[in-house]
Order: structure tokens, then C-alpha cells, then sequence
């Protein structure tokens, strides 16, 4: 008599056995019921190693199904190496279709962005979390940490946001801006929009769409649920700023409105010059193909 | 354009996943076989089996292989394919059960049991060796040296001696900290464990981690800026089989199913603290899959001195949150994805802050 004669439930799973799947599901749950706590979870090992996707992924394995339709992207790029070998995987495992129009896409998992175009009520983006924790910058001890979020006790981050406006003009902090979700009065949690651009934080706010983050190594989930409010930690008198370049435009579709990557000039000797394109490659394109 | 050239791409991962294979096929040699790595390179398989979370040699063997040695890249094959696997029961195991392969008590000259020393190259002259052990020695002063000292033990009395610990319970000299309430150990691949996490939980993480991360913790917490180590004195270092029971799925009854090769250390720690029970002693543990001191020592170690350090410094969180191999190297190696959305937000920072430090 075999092993799987008589316990039928002890066949191997594909990527992620069936009582993790379970798990990252009621964890998902617990997340979207309470915006912005980071849940901790059993985060398992997978294919990919930490820092490359591992919570994501984790995520899409336990939600995507054959009815699904899934667009993987990093850093806006749907031809990224590591884009293409985790849409392998998750098509692989779960009989997913592929796509890179985000309309057409039910998951996006993305690392870095947010999509350019608008996405709809419905559609989850799952984030790839490298480091979850908002408040890492000013204190290193997890027990400490626990205690802040228990408590809402923001003032340090709050004291080093000023600090940092105070000594350099402007505030630093570049991807991953601290956001209050539930809104500056009313929130309750403060999160790390891990680390999409500022230009992408304003894109959380209200949003259509279901965001989850997936932070595999540090073993937590957290999430942004729809028509929530998600504000940037920054004072009356001092606006949220998104990165801006003065003239920078995509040189193939000529866009200003987007989200745009520099290409340093090559040439050493001459003038620094610096050519823009697009992050996101798929908007890009069908910019450019329906365009005359 | 250069852009498009910088990405990957579907063809570049098949490229490069070819190239491997290819390496390995047409390689100067044969691969290594399973035989091999097991027959020859045990501390290497070993260390596998204990990063990688799983008692099965051949599929350590069948990982290195496929890792090409790396054994970061092998544990990472093998907790891959731990993901895959359902728990269907818990296994249960007697450490008392132990059948002794090597045991040294280096706290007493003549300790109860048997000091056997075993396999080890702790008093070998490292003195490099440039031919095959096949081509010089003499077979027959091999298994004259290797059986003569097996043959005078006991089966039962001396491969599975008394503890030096029971000793000291029974002179007195050890602080109790047995519990009576026999809670199940927490499985660390199931639960996120932070700090303060049950020692089950510690200990967990320890017979997971690098060796390396875990020789070097134990390292700058003795000699090193953080200093939260005291040194301890080794009363048990042991390597043996230990029996493997299960409840029977039909029955219930517990059955051996098998026998696992465990490194154990256990660790006496001089108490010295003045809310301490200075009058007696105190004991820290390790233990993990197959034969790796190194590893077993400092966990034992680490153990007492996390239970000491009662969360007044961050030691517990460096054990838990640092020593994981795999976490460690994965999050490295991250930094070789592509940042470029990431880094234009700071170069446009350095822009910002420029701006505003030349405005008038």
C-alpha cells in the first residue's frame, strides 16, 4: 500500500502545497479587512529566491486559477528577465492565460510600478515587496516596531520627515513614500508603497482596483482595498512632489505624462545628454502604434 | 536601440538555462553521482539536508548536482520542493534514543559513557594530501585502527550513554527549566516567527540557518562590538542515528519509521548575573541534521545565551530574522535585478536637493 492510497491529500503540489494556499488566502483576507496591517504568514520557499518575488508570487499562486488572466511586469517592462520567468511559473502552475494589456488582465504582478492606464474595479494588482516596513528608517528593533503600529505612535517618522525638510530644502525620500491609508485624519496604519515611485502613490488613492503587497522574506502581506483612501505623509504647507524632469519626453511616443526612465548618453566626451522613454512598455507601444 | 538590447526576454532565459545544461553535459568529466557526493562529500550533503529543512540524502545529492555544488543554491532546490509537499502527520523523536556514532565530553576527563571519538579531523595534522586516499594507504592498517575501539563497546550501555546533564541534576548543579506541559514545537515554515518567539521556535530557525551565518553571529557576539556571549563549556557533543517514531495512520500506535543522522550539543553555561542563580548552572542546546558541529556548537550557545539575554538587547531578532541562508544570499542577489524606476527617483531627488541649495 502507498503513501497516497491512504492519505489521498499527500500528493506533491505544483509549486505550493494546497494548506499554503489556504493560509496566504485567509492571510490575504485578514489584510483587506484590515488596510494597511501587515499580516504576518507562513511565507513558503519557492522557485524564485527572497528579494525576487517570492511574496508576489506567493500571493498570485494562491489566488490565480485557469479563469484568470495575468500580466507580470518589472519596472513597467512585461519583457523584464524576471517578469518573464515568474509569468512562466505562475502560467505554468495554475493555468493561467498570459497578457500585457492591462485591461484584459484579471492579477498584475508587478515590481516597482503601477500600470499607466487606468485599471478597473475587479482587477487585483499584487506589488512585490522587498522591505514592508515604513518605519525601518527610524528604528531597528521588531518588538519596538510592533509596539509603533499598536499604538499609531508615528511621531519619529513624522519628526524625520520634518528633519529631512528641514536640511535639505525639499523631502528625500525617494520610491516607497509612507502613506496613511485610511487617509491622514482618519487612518489607522501607516504603510511603505514598497517601492513604487511617488509618481505612482497618488494612483493608490481611491483606486478602482485591489491592491495587495506580498513581502516573502519578511513574511508579510498587507493590502490597499478599493476606494480607500491612501495619503502621502507630508505637511500642510509642503505638497507631495512626484518626479518631474522639465522637458524629459518618451522618445518613441512622445508622452510627458507618464512615468518616464532615463538613457544616459553614451558618448563620454560630448555634452551629458540624457534621451526618455517610457517605463511602462505596453502603454508605450500602443501609443506609438496608434499614433499616425 | 540600446533600451531594447538591455532586456531579457524569454529567448535569454531559455539561452541561459541552456548554457548550464550544456556546461554540465559537456564538461572535461562525467557529473558527480549520487553515490558520489554521498559516499565522499558527506558534510557537504549534510549541510544541505539541514539548510534545506529535509532528511533525504538523494535528493541532497540530486540538488548539489544540479546547484553545481553551491550549497545556497542546493538548499534552495530542496525547501522549493519542501513547498510542494502537504503535511500529512508529525513525527516524534527521543533524543535520548540516540545511538551514538561519536560523543566527547569535553567538561570531564572521565565523564559517564564513553568518549568516543569517531569520525573526526580534529587532531589530524591539516598537513594537504595531493593523492587519492586509495593509492597510499595500507588496507589492512585502515580497518585494524577503525574496528578495534568499535568492538570494545557495549551496544546498549555505550551507544547510548548516560547524559553529562543528568549528572549535574543529580549533584545539584543545574538550574530546572524542564517544562511540564509538552507544548508542540512551532514550525517555523508554517508561522513567521519574531521576537519574542518560543525556543522551539529559536531553535527551529538555528537547525535551518548557514553555517557560516551562524558560526560568524556566534563569532562577533563573543569577540566582536556586540559582546552578548559568554563562552560556554561543551558537556555533550554528539553525532548519531536517531530513531524516527510516527503514530501509525490505521492503528495510532507509534512506529519507527526510520532513523535520521543528528549533530547535538549541549552547552553549561557559568551563570553570573546578579538576578541569576549564581550557585548553579545553566544549560543551552543544539541540535541539527547530520554531522556539522560547527553549527550544533554555536546554536547550543546562542540558545543560552538568547534565554539570558531575556530580550534586553536585540540578539534574539539577529538569530531569528539574520541567520537564514537563503533569506541572506536571496535578498543580496536581488540588487542584481534591474532598479533603473527605482534609481531615476533618486537621481531626481539629487536634483531637487541641488536646486534648492543653489536658489538664491
Amino acid at each position: 500500500m502507498s503513501v497516497s492510497a491512504i492519505l489521498p491529500d499527500a500528493r506533491p503540489a505544483n509549486v505550493m502545497d494546497d494548506g499554503a494556499t489556504r493560509e496566504i488566502r485567509r492571510a490575504v483576507l485578514t489584510a483587506i479587512a484590515v488596510p494597511g496591517y501587515q499580516v504576518p504568514f507562513g511565507s513558503r520557499e519557492m522557485p524564485v529566491a527572497r528579494g525576487w518575488g517570492s511574496g508576489g508570487l506567493q500571493i498570485t499562486l494562491a489566488m490565480a486559477g485557469p479563469d484568470d488572466v495575468v500580466k507580470v511586469i518589472d519596472q513597467g517592462d512585461d519583457e523584464g528577465v524576471n517578469a518573464v520567468n515568474l509569468r512562466r511559473l505562475i502560467v505554468a502552475a495554475t493555468g493561467a492565460d498570459e497578457t500585457t494589456v492591462p485591461a484584459e488582465a484579471t492579477i498584475i504582478q508587478t515590481r516597482h510600478r503601477i500600470p499607466e492606464d487606468p485599471m478597473h474595479n475587479g482587477q487585483v494588482l499584487v506589488l512585490q515587496v522587498p522591505e514592508p516596513e515604513p518605519l525601518r528608517g527610524v528604528e531597528r528593533d521588531t518588538r519596538e516596531l510592533e509596539r509603533m503600529h499598536a499604538e499609531a505612535d508615528y511621531a519619529r517618522l513624522w519628526v524625520s520627515l520634518y528633519e529631512d525638510r528641514v536640511r535639505n530644502g525639499v523631502i528625500t525620500q525617494t520610491t516607497g513614500y509612507p502613506c496613511m491609508v485610511g487617509g491622514r485624519d482618519g487612518g489607522r496604519y501607516v504603510i511603505s508603497t514598497t517601492p513604487i515611485p511617488r509618481w505612482d502613490v497618488p494612483r493608490l488613492h481611491r483606486s478602482a482596483f485591489l491592491s495587495l503587497f506580498g513581502a516573502g522574506r519578511a513574511k508579510r502581506i498587507y493590502a490597499v482595498p478599493p476606494d480607500t483612501d491612501v495619503e502621502p505623509l507630508t505637511f500642510t504647507d509642503v505638497p507631495f512632489e512626484v518626479e518631474t524632469t522639465p522637458g524629459a519626453a518618451c522618445e518613441r511616443c512622445g508622452s510627458s505624462e507618464s512615468y518616464l526612465v532615463s538613457i544616459p548618453a553614451s558618448d563620454a566626451a560630448g555634452p551629458a545628454v540624457e534621451r526618455w522613454v517610457c517605463s511602462d512598455t505596453d502603454w508605450c507601444r500602443r501609443r506609438s502604434e496608434s499614433q499616425p | 536601440m540600446g533600451y531594447v538590447a538591455a532586456r531579457g526576454g524569454l529567448r535569454a532565459i531559455r539561452a541561459a538555462e541552456r548554457l548550464i545544461r550544456r556546461r554540465r553535459r559537456e564538461a572535461a568529466a562525467p557529473e558527480v553521482s549520487d553515490e558520489q557526493f554521498l559516499a565522499h562529500l558527506e558534510p557537504l550533503v549534510d549541510r544541505v539536508i539541514a539548510e534545506g529543512g529535509v532528511w533525504a540524502p538523494e535528493l541532497a545529492a540530486a540538488a548539489l548536482r544540479q546547484g553545481r555544488g553551491d550549497p545556497i543554491e542546493a538548499a534552495h532546490l530542496m525547501r522549493s520542493y519542501r513547498s510542494t509537499l502537504p503535511v500529512v502527520a508529525r513525527a516524534e523523536a527521543d533524543a535520548d534514543e540516540m545511538e551514538v556514532l561519536r560523543r566527547i565530553v569535553p567538561a570531564y576527563r572521565n565523564p559517564p559513557g564513553p568518549q568516543l571519538l569517531g569520525l573526526t579531523a580534529d587532531y589530524t595534522g591539516r598537513i594537504l594530501e595531493t593523492t587519492a586516499v586509495s593509492d597510499t594507504a595500507d588496507p589492512s592498517e585502515i580497518t585494524e585502527v577503525v574496528d578495534a575501539p568499535v568492538a570494545e563497546l557495549s551496544e546498549t550501555a555505550d551507544r547510548r550513554p548516560t547524559r553529562l546533564l543528568d549528572v549535574l541534576r543529580a549533584l545539584d548543579l543545574v538550574v530546572d527549566r524542564r517544562r511540564r506541559d509538552d507544548p508542540d514545537p512551532v514550525d517555523v515554515t508554517a508561522v513567521a516567527v519574531r521576537p519574542p518567539a518560543p525556543r522551539s521556535g529559536r531553535l527551529s530557525v538555528m537547525a535551518r540557518a548557514e553555517t557560516g551565518a551562524l558560526v560568524n553571529l556566534w563569532y562577533r557576539n563573543i569577540l566582536g562590538p556586540d559582546g552578548y556571549l559568554h563562552e560556554i563549556t561543551l558537556g555533550e557533543v554528539r553525532h548519531g542515528r536517531l530513531p524516527v517514531r510516527l503514530a501509525h495512520p490505521r492503528t495510532g500506535k507509534p512506529v519507527t519509521i526510520g532513523a535520521v543522522r543528528v549533530t547535538e550539543v549541549e552547552a553549561i553555561e557559568d551563570l553570573d548575573g546578579v538576578d541569576e542563580d549564581r550557585g548553579r548552572l545553566d544549560v543551552g542546546y543544539g541540535m541539527c541534521f547530520g554531522h556539522n558541529e560547527k553549527k550544533a556548537i554555536a546554536m547550543a550557545n546562542l540558545d543560552i545565551a538568547c534565554h539570558r539575554d531575556a530580550g534586553r538587547t536585540q540578539l534574539e531578532q539577529s538569530v531569528l530574522l539574520t541567520s537564514d541562508g537563503l533569506e541572506a544570499t536571496g535578498f543580496l542577489e536581488h540588487l542584481k535585478l534591474p532598479h533603473y524606476v527605482t534609481f531615476r527617483s533618486i537621481v531626481e531627488r539629487k536634483n531637487a536637493v541641488r536646486e534648492m541649495a543653489e536658489r538664491p
